[in-house]
């Protein structure tokens, strides 16, 4: 079982209070009478100070600070000019405040105890609240509304278990718990208002951002493991490249073996093709084979006009109404030899945008042709001879095993690669090839022209 | 009918939460004494029991798929009553803990606070227990003895506040609450009997019972 340790020991400054309260050796308290009754402890800020002079050894006014700090901090009250937390080097009264309301930085005074005691007082004096006690009021009942029924039960019964105790009782009680919410939420005459106003403003963003559409976490969890699932395999830090990871061994067979224009791509690429039509028109190699496909159905407006609309996004600014033009001449005008069949409002509204044409002016319509390839003709190409015999074709190669002296000389062989600069003129010239060859026009490759005109 | 169990069921949680609050405050000061820590034991346990039982009653309340939209939304709000109540009753059990033990009372010199409060809490106490009298046990080692039960106690009720939370699928922002600013002035007993304001010292004779409450707050502020 939990052993039970009493605390042995407390701060330096509750030790002093428990010390300057002691009835035989701390300060002299005396009683207020009230009527017919008296309530007991009450003590002066003269005595409180020169105790402390006393006992610390201090200056009158180092013993003045220290007792302002004691009431700063709360560990004593003031009784009258209850709002202004010093000590008084004269015959104002204090009280020592009760352990429950010490400053300690485990509690921090919360918003709906403080809404429970502002609903306490607001019964206690009929809904004449302080201004700024009704600023707090307003302000935590706005704040607060999905607790209000709570705090409104909690304070009528804290209120009523309140009237249980003795009058005396129920003076200190309620001169303790105000004093404890005069530190902890001081009244602010000024700034209160402009406070408010932030806080408004930071709960209705709030509120909007709570009447967003949530995910439920089961949902987002279970694509996560969907992905890692799909992916994981392919992450070379958790499975091996084949046929060997270049930065480990130096052979960079991998690399290429996987290059953007390689006949016969590896089995692994041609797998990521399938997982989704993202994967499949990223990868370069895969989105040649997707279009192979589509030429055989004679289905590629929609590629086409994907691929115009990257074209757009990704161009020279200086190109983009020409490209404009090109592309509403060739997918979007009414009898345009690649006319593409999108939704009568995005096609009025990609239309409207091109006469002041941006670079984002397609996303829509590309977003929508995107969708339409998406559903019917990435999965018709899944099942198609061309993917299947592809997938028949692909490379999958052994892995290599290289023992530490091959590993060595691997490491002395190795060369630049091949420069960007052949890479890319290779690129044009196939570009310029496919350009050539096929018709309708390859409006990549007229794109990419117009590109570099300007 | 299973609503207006809960609300009854409630309601008494909620008493005796406030009435544990009362009893808090009172520890360490010079109202403290073995019958406090008794009245704070019994408080607790009996609010133990309230919250189980309200729990249960909630969940299976909320785990019925075949109630209407208005009858879910009711027991998400008195859900969020429940676990709000459970929220202050937890940290004032945690805060008793702190306190019991930082003001032992089985020691050759208490050290209790001189606050100026000196009454006992028992019609505090008896208000919680709904009970006439309160009738004690002697127990001189109570506040050694039962704060290792208050340790095991508050493991306790935070292992139920967390399973309550993985269980139950409540936002509890999004509950509307029923009651209006100000709603706590139409409660039956701030009618009538609470304080006259100090205006009304110059004025009329106040009531003796609200009359000293006037005065001492007038000599003070």
């Amino acid at each position: 079982g939990r052993h039970f340790y009493p605390k042995q020991h407390r701060s330096e400054l509750e030790a002093i209070v428990v010390e300057m309260q002691d009835p035989k050796s701390g300060v002299k308290g005396s009683e207020q009478k009230l009527n017919v009754t008296a309530i007991p402890h009450v003590i002066t800020g003269k005595d409180i100070i020169a105790w402390i002079a006393n006992k610390m050894k201090t200056t009158p006014e180092e013993s003045n600070a220290f007792g302002t700090m004691l009431v700063a901090y709360g560990y004593i009250y003031p009784l009258q000019n209850h709002k202004k937390l010093v000590m008084c080097n004269d015959t104002s009264l204090y009280r020592f405040q009760t352990p429950y309301f010490w400053p300690t930085q485990k509690w921090v005074a919360e918003d709906s105890d403080y809404a429970i005691y502002l609903a306490k007082r607001n019964i206690r004096k009929k809904g004449k609240l302080e201004p700024y006690e009704q600023a707090h009021y307003n302000h935590l009942h706005e704040w607060l509304n999905h607790k209000w029924d709570f705090i409104v039960m909690q304070a009528t019964e804290q209120y009523k278990a309140g009237k249980e105790r003795k009058k005396p009782d129920r003076v200190v009680f309620d001169c303790q718990e105000r004093a404890y919410w005069i530190l902890n939420r001081p009244p602010v005459s000024v700034c209160v208002c402009v406070l408010l106003c932030v806080f408004i403003y930071t709960n209705m963003f709030y509120q909007q951002a709570i009447m967003r559409s949530k995910v439920k976490s089961s949902v987002s969890l279970g694509a996560l493991v969907k992905y890692i699932t799909t992916y994981k395999n392919h992450d070379p830090f958790l499975a091996p490249c084949l046929p060997s990871n270049p930065w480990q061994t130096d052979n960079d067979t991998y690399w290429t073996l996987n290059m953007r224009r390689v006949d016969v791509p590896t089995k692994m690429r041609v797998e990521r093709w399938s997982f989704s039509l993202f994967e499949l028109l990223t990868d370069l190699r895969g989105r040649d084979d997707f279009k192979i496909f589509l030429k055989k159905e004679f289905s590629g407006e929609n590629l086409a006009f994907w691929e115009a609309a990257e074209e757009l996004k990704w161009g020279t600014a200086s190109s983009m109404s020409a490209k404009a033009e090109t592309i509403f001449k060739t997918f979007l005008a009414p009898g345009a030899p690649r006319w593409i069949n999108i939704d009568g409002r995005t096609m009025g509204l990609t239309v409207k945008g091109l006469e002041h044409p941006h670079r984002y002016v397609l996303e829509a319509a590309q977003t929508h042709v995107f969708l339409l390839m998406k559903k019917d003709t990435f999965f018709r190409y899944l099942k198609s001879p061309v993917y299947k015999d592809i997938q028949k074709k692909a490379l999958n190669p052994e892995p290599h095993n290289f023992s530490p002296a091959q590993l060595e000389q691997n490491a002395q062989n190795r060369s630049p690669g091949i420069h960007p600069i052949i890479l890319w003129q290779q690129e044009e010239e196939e570009k310029a090839k496919a350009a050539a060859a096929s018709a309708p026009v390859d409006v990549k490759a007229m794109m990419s022209k117009i590109d570099r005109k300007k | 009918m299973g609503k207006e169990e809960c609300k009854t069921m409630l309601d008494a949680l909620n008493k005796v939460t406030a009435c544990y609050r009362h009893l808090v405050i009172a520890l360490g000061s010079t109202s403290d004494s073995q019958n406090l820590r008794e009245e704070l034991k019994r408080t607790r346990k009996k609010a133990q029991e309230l919250a189980v039982a309200n729990r249960t009653k909630l969940t299976s309340l909320l785990k019925d798929k075949t109630i209407s939209k208005e009858d879910r939304a009711e027991y998400e709000r008195l859900w969020v009553l429940f676990s709000s109540s459970m929220e202050l009753l937890e940290v004032d059990m945690k805060r008793s803990l702190e306190i019991g033990q930082d003001f032992p009372l089985k020691v050759p010199t208490r050290h209790l606070i001189q606050t100026g409060m000196t009454g006992s809490t028992t019609t505090v106490a008896a208000r919680a227990m709904s009970v006439q009298n309160m009738k004690y046990e002697a127990d001189s080692n109570i506040d050694t003895a039962d704060l290792r039960d208050l340790q095991s106690e508050i493991t306790q009720v935070s292992q139920m506040m967390e399973e309550m939370e993985m269980k139950v699928q409540v936002a509890p922002w999004a509950v509307e609450a029923k009651q209006e600013a100000g709603a706590e002035l139409k409660s039956n007993m701030s009618v009538g009997n609470s304080s006259v304001g100090v205006i009304s010292i110059c004025e009329e004779e106040p009531k003796e019972e609200d009359g000293v409450l006037n005065v001492y707050i007038a000599t003070c502020e």
